[in-house]
């Protein structure tokens, strides 16, 4: 049950493309998602024992055509003259024909782009909240099964399965057509999609503290996802930023925990552990894509990244240039956390105090009063000034303030150090 | 049910790092052992008692206020639930008492099925 199939790539890859093509026909996309689910099912069910068919893609559409027909035939009426301009086929001689009549109308090698990004636009309609948004588009664009989405955030299955009905719901609720995003391409859309995207790689991109066969790895979700998105708009110049961002970051992801799951800082990762395709491949896109079209957060943010990967040790980092970087950040996406990663850059080229008085004007900001980030990082700064016994009363403060169990240990452990340090010697 | 209290600071105010870190490490190992062998149902590690609400009756009304119920050093920091008699409950709370020097409580669920 655990284990992924041999064919489950090949399920995740057609998920969207049969979705994608179903609701393009018969628009209703709640229905379509409920079929589309079934003929999943049916796949998962049947193939092991029956082996893969030869043209799965439209075996999974010819399935999902007939449950969704199936339930329209048990609904009302007025279903069911829509249901007679459905494929509806009488039996299996004529359902082969049906069948590749089907394809060939619509075309799925060619439109199969266009489906996918028009269910990507769908999924993050603004009508629906970020974590539904999210749900929605692992289910629908990735392919995710519910109980792998409830095991990825870590909350129940029937939870998941309600934010994703809900989700539907409301899409059916605001009207929403699917189509294709009309170009010129609806920039707030699109924000919203790449948004979603990031989030999703940021849920995935935590230290776990031991190892779960359930859990997806919903950081390679992400990237497949953005990859994906990469593909249908390669003149976004955004989009590109963000998958480099996402490879560049995702690089480092072996070394950010230690064997016992203890959080390991950038500073101190041992750095042969890095992916160096990984790296090689983020920093090509960020090449290709930097000077092509207005600059952004995850351009930035990507080549921020990328100065940090190139550096052979902590040391050789370009901090200068890094926190150039962050001076173009604070301008083009300004935020909390934003300022508290340039304090971090400041530091480093200006020394703490300058990063310590950079933190001074954000106490009373709104935003940072229920994070721990603010405390951390002024702990981290108050240590490298020399001043132990206000670093330790920060570290203390941000354990306290954290709801995420290895960050806590991490900030505790770090108090204790300064503990012993300001110990008078026996 | 194993209960374990204290905020930050309460069961580790003097310790050594590396002390700090054997806590951290007994306390997974722990719970990795539990989990393997079935005999564990659940088990959370609750935020720190300063992310606290509680929520009192205080002049007819519900009133919430910030902080916990009880004073920080006796107040849950966590628990596990466990498929176990009490011997075992009682010998697997022993073993962290005997790390972090500091109380813990075993206490049987309620049992709902209906009785003849």
């Amino acid at each position: 049950m655990t284990r992924p199939l041999p064919f489950e790539d090949l399920l995740r890859e057609f998920a969207p493309q049969v979705l994608g093509a179903l609701v393009r026909r018969h628009g209703q996309f709640d229905a379509c998602e409920d079929a589309v689910q079934e003929a999943l099912l049916a796949a998962a069910l049947r193939w092991p024992a029956e082996g893969v068919p030869d043209r799965p893609r439209s075996w999974l559409l010819t399935v999902a055509g007939r449950a969704l027909v199936d339930a329209w035939r048990a609904d009302s009426a007025r279903r069911r003259r829509e249901a007679t301009a459905a494929l509806v086929p009488a039996d299996q001689a004529s359902a082969a024909d049906e069948d590749s009549a089907c394809v060939d109308r619509l075309d799925l090698g060619g439109t199969d782009r266009d489906d996918t990004l028009g269910l990507l636009f769908l999924c993050c309609h603004p009508a629906l909240s970020p974590p539904s948004q999210l749900a929605l588009t692992l289910r629908a664009v990735g392919g995710l099964t519910t109980a792998e989405i409830a095991a990825a955030f870590l909350v129940p299955d029937a939870t998941v399965a309600k934010r994703i009905s809900r989700a539907k719901q409301r899409i059916r609720d605001a009207g929403a057509r699917f189509e294709l995003p009309a170009q010129p391409l609806p920039r707030d859309r699109l924000a919203v999609v790449m948004q979603v995207l990031y989030l999703m790689f940021n849920e995935g991109y935590t230290t776990s503290s031991g190892p779960s066969l359930q859990r997806p790895d919903l950081t390679a979700e992400a990237i497949r996802l953005t990859r994906l998105l990469y593909r249908l708009l390669p003149d976004e110049a955004e989009v590109a930023g963000l998958l480099a961002l996402m490879l560049l970051t995702d690089a480092r992801r072996a070394a950010r925990a230690d064997a016992t799951g203890r959080i390991v800082p950038l500073a101190e990762q041992q750095r042969e552990l890095w992916d160096g395709a990984a790296i090689a491949e983020g920093q090509t896109v960020l090449t290709r894509t930097l000077g092509t079209g207005a600059i952004g957060q995850y351009q930035v943010q990507a080549a921020i990244a990328a100065l940090h990967d190139e550096a052979p040790d902590a040391q050789a980092t370009d901090w200068p240039q890094i926190l150039a970087l962050y001076g173009v950040l604070t301008t083009v996406a300004p935020g909390p956390i934003v300022t508290l990663s340039r304090a971090v850059a400041v530091a480093h080229v200006h020394g703490p105090r300058a990063a310590l008085a950079l933190l001074g004007t954000m106490d009373t900001d709104e935003r940072m009063t229920h994070t721990h980030r603010l405390e951390a990082v002024r702990a981290h700064l108050l240590e490298q000034a020399g001043d132990i016994v206000a670093a330790r009363a920060s570290y203390l403060r941000a354990a306290r303030m954290t709801a995420n169990l290895p960050e806590q240990r991490y900030l505790a452990l770090r108090a204790a150090q300064l503990r012993h340090a300001t110990r008078p010697p026996r | 049910m194993i209960m374990m209290f204290g905020g930050l600071g309460a069961a580790t105010q003097d310790r050594s790092p590396e002390w700090v870190a054997g806590m951290h490490e007994l306390m997974m190992k722990l719970d990795t052992e539990l989990k393997e062998s079935g005999e564990c149902v659940a088990s959370e590690a609750l935020a720190n008692p300063s992310q606290a609400k509680t929520v009192r009756f205080e002049g007819g009304a519900p009133m919430p206020t910030d902080g916990p119920f009880a004073e920080v050093k006796e107040s849950l920091a966590g628990y596990w639930i466990l498929e176990v008699d009490q011997d075992r409950a009682l010998q697997i709370a022993s073993q962290v008492v005997a790390y972090t020097e500091y109380p813990m409580e075993v206490r049987p669920i309620m049992d709902h099925s209906a009785q003849p």
